[in-house]
């Protein structure tokens, strides 16, 4: 232990997406689970079991993954039975002696059931909300109400960014306070531009050179990558990579590209992914009679991303809606220059220089596009710097920095006041949500306090989530008496890795 | 009282040759004995009388063919079908019998069967359970399982040191809990053996049959590994 005061959890990440099926929470998982190992957390994952995937595993850097058996019945969602996890939960806590319950997706019921039993058996819990949701259509309300239930009754919630922490908050009638922002993060040595040299060896070639003058060199560790030139005739490739859903932009993409081909001579697209607004996408070729300048590449794997990716030098992305957005995040590493509709989360994810963006409608769309070629052909954009810059603004370690200063502050190792911020904490009079938190500046596990936060969630729905949180409280009980706490083995730690250093720069933003 | 939780045994006759026993049976005093051969009395008590239970039902039945009993004046030979079936004829006689064959009677077969095969498995049901895993180092490991009732036997797997791949601990979901385990990978089969599969004692236990396992199956090598499954 380097640092005495700095303390270490028994983290359990609990969803119902996690590999082997690809995807964004499913990647976001992963990598802050490792990058928490690596600052000597202890992380185990809970997900339901997939074809040939059961029972436990350990991934690289010590992961323990519990596959648990479950049914599947929606998109990799299990069916929300609200009890029947209670006792293989209670279980796995007891045995890997969990503190600190993590719940990720707010469409993954094993993650709600997993927040419900963690509060009742006393743990710390924390819920990351990775999209964004609607609050009219029946769906949205039942999610929402589920949503609600859950929340009444955690420590602490993550957003990955501010438009999703907005919705959130009113989506589940939360406090904002207690909402904190941990944006996605890319691991940008998986998306280098084409031409890209690793800095440290250009560095070192740098110095050793012609650099007697250390200043300097610390100053400019690397020289500027070259820039890149685009003449008025050279072929411009935009990429988009997005499966083709309503929701991902498909409909704009089908009406803008005509338009922006039929504008601008020498472009071409690639796209990639699949879905079911393809065949639309396909008759827009037909029709238009655009093969030889539109290519469809299918659906390409996480790892093939990239090399599409660099075969462009405008990355479009004409989704509806977006919590966050990562891919364009990993579009500006590679290099492209990024046209993206303003929803959602987008707004926040990349600086100006960065994108061109345009309102969700065909005609904003295609001049925005027209906007970004003509900047490229002008040679306004340093695309050949992103990448650069997307690296020192999104890493892992930052993130899983961040979400340790959460789970500290839940669990009261820092102060309330530097947790929530001084005013909150010293609000004269303002007990609306100190009464419920407690005075420690943690929620206060005694049935009757959870109970309360239940109640104000509607007239039916509060005894209706009331009589559920009473039954999982008996439950608690019975399985006490059934199943001891020492007739649990308790599983031997992976060895815990210890935090070298402490670099001041990257603080807690 | 009559049983424990699974404990471990371990007996080394030769340094080359080990004995894992893991049992719920308890350490035998005197008056542990007593109520064992009291149980033993009462099991046999209650399994005679289910089975002449059983016995007069089926003589009340349409199917039974009456007992076709030779004269008396010829003693029949001691060991043969007429006179067991004379003595159930007079155990049926006695009062307890006479209970017996009213309540056969009083009884339909649906709700008399079910209860009687119940009685029948608690009276044939053993109290203990052993296993045990034996390690001859050159020759191989032999595991054995008593079986679950007084009529099966012992079930023993002998696995030569050649087919051994590995000796491993596993953690796996059962029921509702998560369960270490002992396991042999045997070359060439697609299923692992489980070592005590029935008891499946928790990791103290397991943890120190696979030290001791690898300790006298691979010699030379020291018994200090961490443990990783």
């Amino acid at each position: 232990m380097p640092d005495k005061t700095r303390r270490t959890y028994n983290i359990a990440m609990v969803s119902d997406f996690f590999f082997p099926q690809p995807g964004g929470v499913e990647s976001h998982i992963y990598q802050l689970s490792s990058k928490l190992m690596d600052r000597g957390h202890k992380v185990i994952i809970i997900t339901h079991a997939y074809d040939g995937r059961t029972g436990i595993r350990y991934l690289t850097n010590g992961i323990k993954v519990y596959h648990v058996p479950f049914l599947v019945i929606y998109r990799s969602s299990t069916f929300p039975t609200v009890f029947s996890f209670f006792p293989m939960f209670r279980n796995i806590v007891l045995r890997e002696r969990i503190e600190i319950v993590h719940g990720h997706a707010s469409l993954s019921s094993l993650c709600h059931e997993a927040i419900l039993h963690g509060r009742t058996m006393g743990l710390r819990t924390v819920f990351t909300d990775h999209s964004l949701f609607g609050f009219a259509d029946a769906a949205s309300i039942l999610t929402n109400k589920l949503l609600k239930f859950t929340l009444s009754d955690v420590d602490h919630v993550i957003c990955v960014s501010h438009t999703c922490k907005e919705n959130t908050v009113l989506r589940a009638s939360l406090d904002p306070l207690m909402v904190s922002v941990i944006p996605n993060a890319v691991v940008a040595e998986n998306f280098r531009p084409l031409s890209y040299e690793p800095p440290s060896k250009t560095s070192t070639t740098y110095n050793t050179a012609h650099k007697p003058n250390n200043q300097a060199s610390f100053i400019h560790p690397n020289p500027p990558p070259p820039r890149l030139h685009l003449g008025p005739h050279d072929t411009i490739t935009i990429v988009v990579i997005s499966r083709l859903f309503y929701n991902k932009g498909t409909d704009l993409l089908t009406a803008a590209i005509p338009r922006i081909l039929e504008n601008h001579p020498n472009t071409r697209f690639i796209i990639a992914g699949s879905g079911p607004k393809a065949i639309d996408l396909e008759q827009m070729i037909e029709q238009n009679v655009l093969q030889d300048r539109v290519e469809m590449l299918g659906p390409v794997r996480h790892e093939e991303v990239r090399d599409v990716m660099v075969r462009g030098h405008i990355y479009l992305h004409p989704s509806l809606t977006e919590a966050f957005g990562t891919v364009i995040v990993e579009a500006a590493s590679c290099g492209l220059y990024v046209v993206c509709t303003q929803v959602g989360g987008i707004p926040e994810v990349l600086p100006s220089h960065m994108t061109v963006f345009a309102r969700p409608e065909e005609d904003d769309l295609v001049a925005a596009t027209g906007r970004a070629i003509a900047a490229l052909r002008a040679g306004k954009v340093r695309t050949e710097l992103f990448h650069e810059q997307v690296k020192s603004m999104y890493s892992w370690t930052n993130v899983a920095q961040r979400t340790e200063r959460v789970y500290n502050g839940i669990c009261g190792d820092i102060s309330e006041g530097e947790f929530y911020g001084y005013e909150a904490a010293n609000y004269p009079g303002g007990n609306s949500w100190s009464a419920i938190r407690g005075r420690s500046g943690v929620q206060s596990f005694a049935l009757i306090d959870r109970l309360k936060r239940y109640y104000g969630c509607g007239i039916w729905a509060g005894k209706l989530f009331c009589l559920c949180v009473i039954i999982d409280y008996l439950i608690f009980v019975f399985l006490e008496i059934w199943f001891p706490k020492n007739k649990i083995d308790i599983c031997p730690d992976w060895p815990r890795k210890v935090l070298k250093e402490k670099d001041p720069r990257d603080g807690v933003r | 009282m009559l049983t424990t939780s699974p404990h471990l045994h371990i007996r080394r006759p030769s340094p080359t040759t080990a004995e894992f026993t893991v049992t719920t049976r308890p350490q035998m005093t005197i008056p542990l004995r007593l109520l064992l051969a009291l149980v033993f009395l009462t099991r046999l008590l209650l399994g005679t009388a289910v089975l002449l239970l059983l016995y007069s039902k089926w003589t009340q039945s349409p199917y039974a063919t009456p007992l076709a009993v030779p004269p008396a004046h010829t003693p029949p030979p001691l060991l043969s079908t007429t006179t067991l079936l004379l003595n159930l004829k007079t155990l049926l006689a006695t009062p307890l019998g006479l209970f017996l064959s009213n309540l056969a009677s009083h009884t339909p077969v649906w709700a008399l069967l079910p209860p009687c095969l119940a009685a029948l498995y608690l009276c044939l049901h053993r109290v203990h359970t052993t296993e045990s895993l034996l390690v001859l180092r050159g020759l191989g490991i032999q595991t054995s399982s008593t079986g679950g009732t007084v009529l099966t036997g012992t079930s023993t797997r002998f696995i030569p040191t050649e087919k051994i791949c590995d000796v491993l601990i596993n953690e796996a979901f059962r029921g509702f809990e998560v369960r270490y385990y002992l396991v042999v990978v045997v070359d060439g089969e697609e299923d692992l053996v489980v070592v005590f599969p029935r008891l499946l004692p928790g990791r103290k236990i397991v943890e120190a049959v696979w030290r001791g396992v690898r300790g006298c199956l691979c010699e030379g090598e020291k018994d200090g590994h961490e443990v990783k499954s």
